[in-house]
C-alpha cells in the first residue's frame, strides 16, 4: 500500500510530516519558557501578559500548523477569529465592571471566611447560610434569616 | 423566464397542479418520518412540536392572566403563581421562541432558495429534532413535579437554593441549546457550500441573509447559556459556591454570563421574523426590494451589534457606572440597523400593487408593533429612565411587543404565505383575515394597558397588586383572552384546510421567490432538474405572462 | 482544477453535494464551527476565573502553589505530544497509509490515558488535603477568602476539560479502527481530520489552563 500510487497522488501532496516535527519542538520550547519565567516572579501585571502571550503564540502554532488553518484561508479562518474575539468581549467587559464598581459591592475580601463542613449528603439543598454566619453583616439578629 | 428551471408555475387561468408525488406521500409509515433526512419532513416536525409547546406555553400565560384579574389571589397561591410565570417564559422561550422560524421555515426553505437538495448535514438536523424533544421531555418532568420558581432567568442566587425542581428545567434547556447550535452549524455550512451556480453572495434571498445572521448568534452565544446554567444545576446540586456571596461568589457573574446569552438570544428570536418580512413584503407588493445590500447587511449588523448590549439588564443589578453607560450607549445602535430595515420595507411598499392578503395583515401589524416595541426598547436603554422601568410591567409590555407583536405577527404570515407550498392547499383567506384582525386586536387589548401599568409603577412577577391598578389588569386578562381565541380559531382552520382546502397552485400569489419555482407541494428531491440562477432574488422587473409550460416528473 | 479520481472517491460523496471537494470543504466549516462552539463553553468558565482572579489575587497565587507543577508541567508535554501524533496520523491517513496511522492513533491514546491517571492523581491527592470544590473545601492552611474558589474553577475547569479528552479518546478509538481496516486509504480521509481537529482544541485549552491555574 505505501508504495503504489494513491489515486489522488498527483494533487496536492498536502504538508510534508516534518513541518509538524518542527511546531512540536517549538511547542516544548514555549512550554519550557513560560515555565522559566513563571520562576522568575515578573512583576504584576507582566507574569499574567507574559504567560498569556506565550500560551496565545503556542495556540497559533497549533491553530495553524496542526488544524491546517495556515492551508486553508477563508470562512474556517473567520470563524475562529470571531470567537476568539468574543471571548476577549466577554471576559473584558465582565471583568471591567468588576474592576470599576462600588467596591463594597464586590465580593467580600480580606476577612477570613469560617467554612462550614460539608453537608450530610449530597442532595440536601442548602438554604442561605444563617445571619451570623455572614462575612459582613455586622449586627443582625438572630433567628431574623431563613432556617436551614 | 428569469430562471432556467424545468418547472415554471401556471398562471392563475389554469386549472391548480397538485403534485401528486411529493415529500409528503413519497414515503409511509411512522419509521420513514422518525428517520427522515429530508429537511421538509423536518421542517413539518418542528412545525407540529413547536406549535404544540406554543399552546402550551399560551396556556401557562392564561392561567397568569387570569390569576392577575383580582389583586389579591384568584386561582391560585403565591408559590404556583411564581411558578407558572417561569413556566410561561421556559416554554415560550426555549421551546417556540428561538426554534420556530428557523426549525420550520429556515429547515423547508433555505434549500429551496439557494437550489439545493438539501442542508448541509441531514442526519445532524434530524439529530436536532430529537434533541428538541430530549431537551423537552426533561423539562416537561421537572415542570410536571412543581417546575421552578425562579423565573426563567434563574437568578442566583435564589436559583441556586430554591427547593423547587430547577435542575431539571436547566438541563433541558441545556440539551435545547444544542438543538439551536446544530439548526444554526447547519445553516451556515448550507449557505456556503451548497448554493447552486449563478447564486453568488449578493443574489441570495433575504431570507437566507437573516437566516444565517441568526446562525452565526446561535453557535456564538449559545455555549455560553450552556455553561452557565450547568454551573447552576452544579451549584444547587452540590453546593460549589461559584455565585454564592457566602463563598466569596458574585451573584452579578451569572447575570452577565446569562445575558451575554439572553440578549443575542432575542436576536435569534427576531432575525428570522425579519427574514420572513423581507420575502413577504416584496411578495406583497410585487416590487423589488428597495435596497437588498442594506437589508442584507443590516442583519449582519443586528447580529454583530446585538452582542455588545447584554449589560442594560443589569442596570439596576450593581454593574458598574462604566459599564452601564457602555451598554447604554451600544444597545441605541441596534436601533439603528433595525431602522434601516424599516425604513427599506416601507420604501418597497411605496408604489407597489399591494393586494391585502391575510399575510399582509400580520405583516402591517409586525411594523407597527415592531417600531413602537423597538422604541420603547430605545427609551429602555438609557439608564436614568430604565432605573424606574426596571422590573416594572413596561419592560414585559416592550420585550412582548417584539415577541407577540413582531415575532408572532411574522410567524403568522410566514404560516399563511408558505401554506400553499408546504401542503398544496389554500387555507381560507376570509377566516384568515378575521383571524389577523382578532390577533391584532387582543394583542393591542392585551399590551397596552401594560405599558400604562409599567409606567404608573406596578412590578413585574407580583402575584398581587394594589387596588388602582385593577382596571387595567382586567383589561389586559380580557385581551388574552381574545388573543388566546384568535390562536385557537387560526389553529382550527388551518388545520381545516388541510383535508378540506382549494387545492393550490404551485405559485398562487404570483411571488418571485426562488422557492416558488418548483411544485407545491415539493417533490422529495426539491427540483426536477438542477437549478441555474441567473437573475437577482425577489426579481419583480419582469412580469410573467400568458401560461407557462409545466414539465411534470414521470 | 485537479483532476478528480472519480470512481475511487465517488462512494463517499452524498446525494445532496456537487463534488467530494465541496463535501470536504463543508465537514471542515462545519467541525471549525462546532469547535467554536467548544471555544465559547470554556470561555464562559475562563470568565468566571478572570473575575475571581481579579478580586482575589494573592488569595489565587497562594492556592496555586498547592498544585503540583510537576504534574501539570509533564501533562502539558503529554497533550502536546499526543497532538503531534495525531497530525501524523491524518498526515498518513491522507497518504493511504491507513496502518500507521491507526498505529499512530494508538500512540495518541496511550498519551491520552497517561494524561487522565497523572490528572486522576492530582485530584485525589487534592482530595487528601482537603482542597475541594465549594462547601467541601476543608484546608487548615488556605483561609482566605478566594480560596475555595480557586479550587471550585480548578474542578470545574479540568473536570470539563477531562471530559472532553475522555470524549476525545472514544472518537480517536473509533477511527483508529477504521484506520487500521483500510476505510481511510482510497482518497478519503475526512474524519480522521476531523477527529484530530476535536483533539487539538483539547490540547488548545490546556495550553491555557496550565499558565493560569499552575504558574500563577
Amino acid at each position: 500500500m505505501a508504495t503504489t500510487h494513491p489515486p489522488h497522488a498527483e494533487h496536492e501532496q498536502g504538508p510534508a510530516a516534518m513541518r509538524y516535527w518542527v511546531v512540536w519542538v517549538l511547542l516544548l520550547v514555549g512550554t519550557f519558557l513560560t515555565f522559566g519565567l513563571s520562576r522568575v516572579h515578573l512583576p504584576s501585571p507582566f507574569h499574567l501578559l507574559v504567560a498569556l502571550a506565550i500560551a496565545s503564540g503556542k495556540s497559533m502554532l497549533v491553530v495553524l500548523f496542526f488544524m491546517h488553518l495556515w492551508d486553508h484561508p477563508g470562512a474556517n479562518r473567520l470563524v475562529f477569529a470571531t470567537s476568539i474575539f468574543f471571548i476577549a468581549l466577554l471576559v473584558g467587559l465582565v471583568v471591567m465592571d468588576n474592576a470599576t464598581r462600588y467596591d463594597l459591592l464586590n465580593p467580600a475580601r480580606g476577612a477570613t471566611l469560617q467554612m462550614e463542613p460539608p453537608g450530610p449528603d449530597l442532595l440536601t439543598p442548602r438554604g442561605p447560610p444563617e445571619p451570623s454566619r455572614r462575612l459582613d453583616t455586622p449586627g443582625v439578629e438572630e433567628g431574623t434569616g431563613p432556617s436551614r | 423566464m428569469s430562471q432556467s428551471l424545468d418547472t415554471t408555475p401556471p398562471s392563475s387561468a389554469d386549472e391548480p397542479a397538485y403534485n401528486p408525488r411529493n415529500y409528503l406521500n413519497a414515503e409511509a409509515g411512522a419509521m420513514s418520518w422518525l428517520l427522515t433526512r429530508d429537511h421538509k419532513r423536518i421542517g413539518i416536525m418542528y412545525l407540529v412540536l413547536t406549535s404544540v409547546s406554543f399552546f402550551l406555553g399560551g396556556f401557562f400565560a392564561l392561567l397568569v392572566r387570569i390569576e392577575l384579574l383580582t389583586p389579591g389571589p384568584t386561582i391560585m397561591n403565591a408559590m404556583t403563581y411564581n411558578r407558572m410565570f417561569t413556566l410561561h417564559g421556559v416554554v415560550m422561550i426555549f421551546l417556540f421562541m428561538i426554534p420556530a422560524i428557523p426549525g420550520i421555515f429556515g429547515n423547508f426553505f433555505l434549500p429551496l432558495m439557494i437550489g439545493a437538495r438539501d442542508v448541509a448535514f441531514p442526519k445532524l438536523n434530524l439529530l436536532s429534532v430529537y434533541l428538541y424533544l430530549i431537551g423537552a421531555v426533561i423539562a416537561l418532568y421537572g415542570m410536571i413535579h412543581g417546575g421552578a420558581d425562579t423565573g426563567w432567568t434563574f437568578y442566583t442566587p435564589y436559583s441556586t437554593t430554591t427547593v423547587t425542581k430547577v435542575v431539571p428545567i436547566l438541563l433541558g434547556a441545556f440539551v435545547l441549546g444544542f438543538s439551536s447550535i446544530v439548526t444554526g452549524l447547519n445553516f451556515i455550512v448550507t449557505i456556503h457550500t451548497l448554493r447552486a451556480p449563478g447564486l453568488i453572495w449578493m443574489r441570495l434571498p433575504l431570507f437566507a441573509w437573516s437566516i444565517y445572521a441568526t446562525s452565526i448568534i446561535q453557535i456564538l452565544a449559545t455555549p455560553v447559556l450552556g455553561i452557565t446554567l450547568l454551573m447552576v444545576a452544579v451549584e444547587h446540586a452540590f453546593g460549589f459556591g461559584i455565585f454564592d456571596p457566602a463563598r466569596g461568589g458574585d451573584p452579578i457573574l451569572f447575570q452577565h454570563m446569562f445575558w451575554f446569552y439572553s440578549h443575542p438570544a432575542v436576536y435569534i428570536m427576531v432575525l428570522p421574523a425579519m427574514a420572513v418580512i423581507s420575502e413577504v413584503v416584496c411578495a406583497s407588493a410585487r416590487k423589488n426590494i428597495f435596497g437588498y445590500k442594506a437589508v442584507a447587511f443590516s442583519s449582519l449588523g443586528i447580529a454583530f451589534v446585538g452582542f455588545f448590549t447584554w449589560g442594560h439588564h443589569l442596570f439596576t443589578s450593581g454593574q458598574s457606572t462604566l459599564d452601564a453607560g457602555i451598554f447604554g450607549i451600544l444597545s441605541m445602535f441596534v436601533g439603528i440597523f433595525t431602522a434601516i430595515k424599516v425604513f427599506n420595507w416601507t420604501a418597497t411598499l411605496y408604489k407597489g400593487a399591494v393586494v391585502f392578503t391575510t399575510w399582509f395583515a400580520y405583516f402591517c401589524g409586525f411594523l407597527f408593533f415592531l417600531v413602537f416595541g423597538g422604541m420603547t426598547g430605545i427609551a429602555l436603554a438609557t439608564v436614568s429612565l430604565d432605573v424606574h422601568w426596571q422590573d416594572t410591567y413596561f419592560v414585559v409590555a416592550h420585550f412582548h411587543f417584539i415577541m407577540v407583536g413582531g415575532v408572532i405577527m411574522a410567524w403568522l404570515a410566514a404560516l399563511h404565505y408558505w401554506w400553499p407550498k408546504m401542503f398544496g392547499k389554500m387555507y381560507p383567506e376570509r377566516w384568515g383575515i378575521v383571524g389577523a384582525m382578532t390577533i391584532i386586536f387582543g394583542f393591542n387589548a392585551t399590551f397596552i394597558p401594560q405599558f400604562l401599568l409599567g409606567n404608573y409603577g406596578m412590578p413585574r412577577r407580583y402575584y398581587s397588586y394594589p387596588e388602582r391598578f385593577w382596571p387595567l389588569n382586567v383589561a389586559s386578562t380580557a385581551g388574552a383572552s381574545l388573543l388566546g381565541f384568535g390562536f385557537l380559531l387560526i389553529a382550527v382552520y388551518l388545520l381545516w384546510s388541510l383535508k378540506w382546502g382549494k387545492v393550490a397552485s404551485a405559485n398562487p400569489w404570483h411571488s418571485r421567490g426562488f422557492e416558488w419555482d418548483t411544485l407545491s407541494p415539493p417533490p422529495v428531491e426539491n427540483f426536477l432538474s438542477d437549478p441555474i440562477y441567473t437573475h437577482p432574488p425577489h426579481d419583480y422587473t419582469e412580469v410573467p405572462s400568458g401560461a407557462a409550460e409545466v414539465k411534470h416528473a414521470t | 482544477m485537479r483532476p478528480e479520481p472519480e470512481a475511487a472517491t465517488a462512494a463517499y460523496v452524498a446525494h445532496h453535494f456537487p463534488d467530494l471537494r465541496t463535501q470536504e470543504h463543508a465537514a471542515r466549516l462545519g467541525m471549525w464551527l462546532f469547535l467554536a462552539t467548544e471555544l465559547l463553553l470554556f470561555g464562559g468558565l475562563f470568565t468566571a476565573y478572570s473575575v475571581y482572579r481579579y478580586l482575589y489575587p494573592a488569595t489565587f497565587a497562594e492556592a496555586s502553589q498547592h498544585l503540583s507543577v510537576a504534574a501539570g508541567t509533564i501533562n502539558t508535554i503529554v497533550l502536546i505530544t499526543s497532538s503531534l501524533t495525531v497530525a501524523l496520523a491524518h498526515h498518513y491517513a491522507h497518504h493511504g497509509k491507513g496502518r500507521r496511522a491507526a498505529l499512530l492513533l494508538l500512540v495518541t491514546l496511550g498519551f491520552a490515558v497517561v494524561f487522565l491517571l497523572i490528572k486522576a492523581w492530582e485530584w485525589s491527592h487534592d482530595f487528601h488535603e482537603g482542597l475541594l470544590p465549594g462547601r467541601y473545601f476543608h484546608s487548615t492552611e488556605l483561609t482566605a477568602n478566594g480560596a475555595p474558589m480557586f479550587f471550585t474553577l480548578y474542578f470545574l475547569l479540568t473536570g470539563l476539560h477531562g471530559l472532553h479528552v475522555v470524549i476525545g479518546m472514544t472518537v480517536l478509538a473509533v477511527l483508529m479502527v477504521l484506520c487500521w481496516l483500510g476505510t481511510y486509504d482510497h482518497g478519503y480521509s475526512t474524519p480522521v481530520e476531523l477527529g484530530g481537529m476535536y483533539w487539538h482544541l483539547v490540547d488548545l485549552v490546556w495550553i491555557f489552563l496550565y499558565p493560569l491555574l499552575y504558574l500563577i
